[in-house]
């Protein structure tokens, strides 16, 4: 069996997602626990994957088809998740600050969180502090993930934490801030949970969390 | 010395008289702000009030720019129409995204909603959005400012070598998975891209400008987009048509990491390497590996001394660049971006008054 597993997490780390789907179809055809495929096969991927592109030897691109290989297979052993393996580790809401139009980072965050077997519920770019509240007042995530790439728009960061302190929702959520201008010191001054400097380190902020 | 003899100095890496300061663009909200409220003001005047060198971009003479409009357009036929007679006063020769564009309704900005260059199919926007680089128009207008406005500053147009271009226009995420399904296509759209500023390139040859900025984002603060592989099989063939056509000295700019991809980048021959963010890379660094074969332009802190910071920490962060990037000459102050709308205006003047007092070399 570990064989077989590692033969699709390899073909996932490579991106090559014909090969990592065929891989797990003759895994799942083996009798093999779909969800022994999510977390050792998929997840162990995505994580690996995280390493290398926080370390420098992967890429966006190498990050972008490791993704894509994954959400394929998932696709396939989706619908024979049962019990504690259909379960997602957490959720998170994730989002681009009011005034900020960029979505690269987020979009990063999003892939590695859900690659680490989290649900993601993407608000989108320009995400007013009222709407980020609603969000966690509706969706009840375990972590608020806010992103910001210019001095201009850090500042809603700070206003969106405020907002929650002042709808009483704070405690109930952990909240992640990362982007260009953003620092531990500023995470720290605006009352943030965490800091990540980038994706993986936001997904190991969020696993030792959730935990 | 004159601010453009003290430019092209720098950018040959010598020394001037004193320490040259450029910007790459200034917004034009702030331009006004710096002036006092004037919209009338040449760019002469303008760089003459804060002691800088040269200028490029845009002016609010004419009619003012809306934030973030003012370099990039979007493809529509009242697009390539503006392009081709522009009604205030710019110096930029840069292509319009093929993108759907959105507009920030509370700061003017633009920003790119979706790439439209997705497949083979999409290839035929090229036409749609791109003007006629050999369209007269904007070459003859330019030029009349130039000749107005220019005095014995350094004059620079901007343009793109077909990166940035085809990073906005595909979308990231797209470019990124068809580097891998379909390269061929990747390829072909950076060419198109690049050819088209290429001709822009052989028109501003001919011109008086002094030199040559091109705007190419590469990276983030992390790193680079692509690795060094990538980009030489996917990126630098194309750029090098654009860098190849470049008779005037000319800065490189890309926000963010680009080291991992740096020792390839500099075989295109630019001149300057701008504006080295140091959230992403450290400054020091760069002179010591690079210092012998660009001149480095930037450094002074975006992200929080000119937006955030007080003007003696703008002071000590420009006196500090001067005493150890400048010495011996090869460098030239600047934002590690721009000049944006939300700097603090008496950060700027601080900025202005460091230059003065920190930049002669004895």
């Amino acid at each position: 069996m570990a064989s077989e597993i590692d033969t699709i997490r390899d073909w996932v780390i490579k991106g090559k997602r014909k090969e990592a789907v065929e891989a797990a179809r003759s895994a799942l055809a083996a009798g093999i626990d779909p969800g022994v495929i999510m977390k050792d096969g998929l997840i162990a991927a995505m994580s690996i994957v995280g390493q290398k592109f926080s370390s420098g030897e992967f890429f966006l691109p190498h990050m972008m088809i490791a993704a894509r290989a994954m959400t394929e297979v998932v696709d396939v052993i989706k619908p024979l998740l049962v019990g504690e393996a259909a379960a997602k580790k957490g959720k998170a809401v994730v989002g681009t600050v009011a005034g900020d139009f960029h979505d690269i980072g987020k979009n990063i965050v999003k892939m590695m969180m859900e690659g680490a077997g989290y649900e993601v519920v993407d608000l989108g770019v320009d995400v007013a502090v009222d709407k980020f509240v609603e969000a966690v007042r509706s969706e009840e995530p375990d972590f608020l993930l806010m992103s910001a790439l210019i001095t201009l728009t850090m500042e809603s960061t700070r206003r969106t934490i405020d907002a929650l302190n002042a709808a009483g929702l704070r405690g109930g959520v952990k909240v992640g801030v990362g982007g260009a201008p953003l620092t531990q010191k500023f995470a720290d001054e605006i009352g943030a949970d965490f800091y990540g400097a980038d994706a993986y380190e936001c997904v190991l902020a969020c696993n030792r969390l959730v935990h | 010395m004159t601010p453009r003899e003290r430019v092209l100095t720098a950018l040959k890496r010598g020394q001037p008289d004193q320490v040259p300061w450029i910007e790459n663009d200034v917004e034009e909200e702030i331009q006004i702000a710096l002036m006092g409220g004037r919209t009338d003001y040449t760019p002469g005047e303008f760089c003459r009030a804060l002691g800088m060198d040269g200028f490029g971009y845009h002016f609010p003479t004419g009619s003012q720019a809306t934030a973030g409009q003012a370099m990039q357009t979007s493809g529509t036929a009242a697009a390539k129409e503006a392009w081709y007679h522009p009604k205030r006063v710019t110096f930029d020769f840069v292509p319009p995204w093929i993108a759907d564009m959105g507009v920030d309704e509370k700061s003017g900005r633009t920003y790119v909603k979706r790439g439209l260059l997705t497949d083979r199919d999409s290839l035929r926007y090229f036409d749609e959005f791109l003007p006629d680089p050999d369209h007269p128009g904007r070459y003859d207008q330019i030029a009349e400012w130039l000749a107005k406005y220019r005095e014995d500053y350094a004059v620079f147009a901007r343009i793109r070598l077909g990166s940035a271009s085809t990073f906005e226009s595909m979308g990231l995420d797209v470019f990124s998975l068809m580097m891998f399904d379909d390269p061929d296509l990747v390829k072909e759209i950076h060419r198109r891209f690049s050819e088209w500023s290429a001709r822009v390139v052989q028109h501003l040859n001919k011109m008086d400008f002094d030199f040559i900025w091109a705007n190419d984002d590469h990276a983030d603060t992390k790193a680079p987009w692509v690795n060094m592989e990538m980009y030489e099989e996917f990126m630098k063939p194309s750029q090098m048509l654009v860098a190849k056509e470049i008779r005037k000295p000319w800065i490189f700019h890309s926000d963010g990491n680009l080291f991992p991809i740096l020792d390839g980048l500099v075989t295109l021959g630019m001149n300057a390497i701008h504006p080295v963010q140091p959230s992403a890379m450290d400054i020091n660094t760069l002179k010591a590996k690079y210092g012998d074969r660009v001149c480095i332009v930037g450094n002074i802190d975006l992200d929080y001394t000119l937006t955030r910071g007080t003007p003696e920490e703008c002071e000590a962060e420009v006196k500090g660049r001067i005493e150890k990037v400048g010495k011996g000459g090869g460098y030239m102050i600047s934002s590690a971006n721009s000049i944006t709308d939300y700097c603090k205006v008496d950060n700027v003047w601080a900025m202005s008054r460091a230059v003065k007092k920190y930049g002669k070399y004895t």
